[in-house]
């Protein structure tokens, strides 16, 4: 009996075999390990160097979301892919390209930045306006900084910048001397530009309702960049400097 | 009819058909005739199954360090079922090294290496070892990343033997370093030197199997003598024997065909090991391992602290492999019974559970960090809910300093330190930056590599971490402080407050 039903399984799995045929066979194996410096697959090499920071989809990270139509809009394809290469001195952004001392080919760089905007880049990302250029070219003024702020950013952000927390937002502080030692002015300013859109925060567009409602102007982003960065401080990071 | 006269102008001619014969029916006790005789005969099966496959295999690979890989990939892909047959090769040595393993254990269990038949036991070890040869030199074969750092690693360990180290190193590698010469030396190994004299000790094996029979089942408290043992087998085959085929060799054909089944399925559904990237040094985005076989070699040179290690690497092999050698020679009579060898059957099992425990451990390295993980585990998108942009920049602070590659969030990352989803409800934040700044416990200081505002930046993202929402660690000595300085103010603050009236007392 077992015997029988031992010689009908294994004449089934040859039958399944033959007609399966080992075209599709499940350990065939796939196409050779590529030379990692000839690895040209974009979802790759997205996976393999900044999905850590920037999130698996682009978003939920906790560096900038490239998962943002607006901010690739902004930016554009020529700043990514220099600051992929290059990184961001004095942030935590580093170099990928190999000639500063990254690991990635000048090409592997270019399909990175190309393949974010594929990816994630919308044609209309900016509705038809004009959004105030990827960096300033201005000097910014604090004090008039602080006003745009009001106007723009207090509701979300605190009157002084500390954070606000309630049922509907948990922000914490933005004036945090640490966080500022750590984010550029452009880092600061692509934000403001580009918003957090999973976080709900919106882009230079704002969300004034009703009767002021009103985009921001190049110089009040420069203002407000300025204003915030007047709160960096010369020894930040100190963990006791209260009892 | 025709066959028979040509079987008989051949027997006429060649005269070893017969013996042949007769050694295939010979008597033996037919209480061997178990399946517990089954591994020796699917061993040899299976080193069959490796010589012909393997002779498939040398039509097309190209024994160069430039060709090699290549001509793997080639058979991977252009040749048909190339894949299977390199598949059917690498499972095939696997079984055959688990099945000699088997056969090493039942023999020893059985207490068959008794005698008379010590140096069947003792060629039987040399045959293990040619097995174990077969399993190094073939991954070399297989020349891929694993191949070349795993060569690396051997001829490190060689350079340790005092004295001959280098000149062991040359021989080996066939100069200095791993270059062109070495394919060509490893390949002989495995295609001439190694299967020579595996196939001559396998028939020597056999023969003295043949001479002594095969052993019979032990009882307990059925001796072996030297001056008794021969008569009583002698005995024991008149009274109760069986033609060996077929009356026992149906099991061993059963075995070995299920056996060959099993390699078959394995390289069908399983598919071929490798090769790997290409055997080029300069590619460090690599995390090579021996084959199946050495993880347990791996994962103890892993765990042994420095200072151990030549010591270890050249003394350990020697004792194990002359301790078995020996092993007939001191205990070649008594009792063959497992039940009556508690220290055979202990032995065994702590030496079956550590190889276990190490093989294991070698398949998921939690000892070596993941070089990777920095730039390719994300922090968990929960763990980014509703975080101040300190906190966030915290998170990044960890992914690029590259906190991930020894711990892990939710499972993703290294495990060489521990991970770190809980990490502020078992640490205070004065102790998280204690260990930050100054490392300790394995870990080293990352004071020099992170400026204040990092160092902070990380420990609020990490005072985050709080598992399943638990209390954060708190420091019951800092809350007594608070406590006794609130206290202080109070005291001093009614001081103060009844000074005024003391004053005006006074006044």
């Amino acid at each position: 009996m077992n015997l029988r039903w031992l010689s009908l399984s294994v004449a089934a799995l040859a039958v399944g075999l033959c007609c399966g045929g080992c075209r599709d066979a499940p350990g065939r194996p796939g196409a050779a390990v590529t030379r990692p410096d000839k690895v040209t697959d974009f979802r790759l090499l997205y996976r393999q160097n900044c999905a850590a920071c920037h999130g698996v989809r682009g978003d939920y990270g906790d560096a900038i979301s490239l998962n943002n139509p607006v901010y690739l809009a902004i930016a554009g394809t020529v700043n990514i892919q220099k600051i992929t290469a290059n990184g961001v001195p004095g942030t935590l952004m580093p170099a990928f390209a190999k000639s500063q001392g990254g690991m990635l080919t000048d090409q592997q760089v270019a399909i990175l930045a190309q393949g974010v905007e594929s990816a994630w880049g919308r044609s209309n990302a900016l509705g038809g306006q004009t959004a105030p250029p990827y960096a300033g070219s201005t000097a910014g003024d604090p004090s008039a900084g602080q006003k745009a702020y009001g106007t723009f950013c207090a509701s979300c952000h605190g009157v002084e910048g500390q954070g606000v927390v309630n049922a509907k937002l948990h922000t914490g502080s933005i004036v945090d001397p640490s966080y500022l030692a750590l984010i550029s002015d452009q880092g600061l300013r692509s934000l403001i530009l580009a918003g957090q859109p999973q976080e709900g925060m919106p882009d230079w567009r704002s969300d004034l309702q009703g009767t002021g409602a009103r985009s921001m102007t190049d110089q009040e982003v420069t203002d407000i960049v300025a204003w915030l960065a007047s709160h960096r401080v010369a020894a930040p990071g100190q963990f006791y400097s209260h009892p | 009819m025709a066959g028979l006269k040509i079987s008989k102008w051949l027997e006429h001619r060649l005269g070893f058909i017969q013996p042949l014969k007769q050694a295939a029916e010979h008597p033996t006790p037919s209480n061997n005739a178990s399946w517990w005789y089954v591994f020796g005969s699917a061993a040899t099966v299976l080193l069959m199954l490796q010589v012909v496959t393997g002779i498939l295999l040398a039509l097309v690979y190209s024994p160069s360090a430039n060709e090699a890989w290549t001509s793997l990939n080639f058979l991977n892909h252009n040749v048909a079922l190339g894949w299977y047959l390199r598949a059917l090769h690498g499972w095939g040595s696997d079984f055959m090294i688990a099945i000699v393993l088997l056969h090493l254990v039942q023999v020893f269990l059985f207490g068959s290496f008794k005698f008379p038949r010590e140096l069947t036991w003792m060629v039987g070890v040399v045959l293990l070892l040619l097995t174990l040869g077969m399993a190094f030199t073939g991954q070399v074969m297989r020349f891929d990343q694993d191949a070349y750092w795993g060569l690396g690693i051997g001829a490190s360990i060689a350079s340790r033997v005092p004295f001959v180290g280098a000149d062991l190193v040359h021989l080996m590698l066939g100069g200095p370093i791993i270059g062109g010469a070495t394919l060509s030396r490893f390949f002989t190994l495995h295609v001439f030197v190694i299967p020579g004299l595996l196939l001559a000790g396998v028939a020597v094996h056999v023969l003295m199997v043949l001479k002594h029979g095969v052993s019979d089942w032990p009882m307990p408290g059925r001796l072996v003598r030297r001056s008794t043992y021969e008569r009583e087998y002698h005995e024991l085959t008149l009274r109760t024997g069986l033609p060996f085929v077929p009356d026992a060799a149906w099991k061993d054909a059963v075995f070995a065909a299920a056996i060959i089944f099993a390699v078959m399925a394995c390289a069908f559904f399983l598919g071929p090991f490798g090769p790997s990237g290409q055997p080029d040094p300069t590619i460090i985005q690599t995390a090579p391992h021996p084959d199946f076989a050495f993880l347990w070699i791996y994962a103890v040179l892993a765990f042994l602290p420095p200072s151990l290690e030549t010591p270890v690497l050249l003394v350990v092999p020697v004792l194990a492999i002359t301790g078995m050698l020996l092993l007939p020679l001191l205990a070649g009579e008594g009792e063959r019974h497992w039940a009556r060898r508690p220290v055979a059957v202990l032995s065994v099992s702590v030496i079956a559970v550590t190889l276990g425990i190490f093989t294991r451990l070698g398949t998921y390295t939690p000892w070596s960090p993941v070089m990777d993980a920095w730039s390719g585990d994300a922090v968990p998108v929960k763990y980014m809910h509703n975080r101040s942009p300190l906190e966030r920049e915290g998170a990044m602070v960890l992914q690029d300093k590259q906190c991930r590659d020894c711990h892990s969030l939710n499972g993703e990352g290294g495990m060489r330190g521990p991970k770190l989803d809980a990490v502020a409800s078992q640490m205070t934040e004065d102790q998280i930056v204690r260990q930050v700044l100054q490392g300790g416990g394995n870990m080293p200081a990352y004071g020099n590599a992170l400026n204040p505002a990092e160092t902070k930046a990380l420990v609020s993202f990490l005072m985050t971490l709080r598992g399943h929402d638990l209390q954060p660690a708190m420091n019951a000595s800092r809350e007594l402080l608070r406590e006794s300085r609130m206290e202080q103010t109070a005291g001093s603050a009614d001081s103060a407050a009844a000074a005024p009236e003391k004053a005006g007392q006074q006044r």
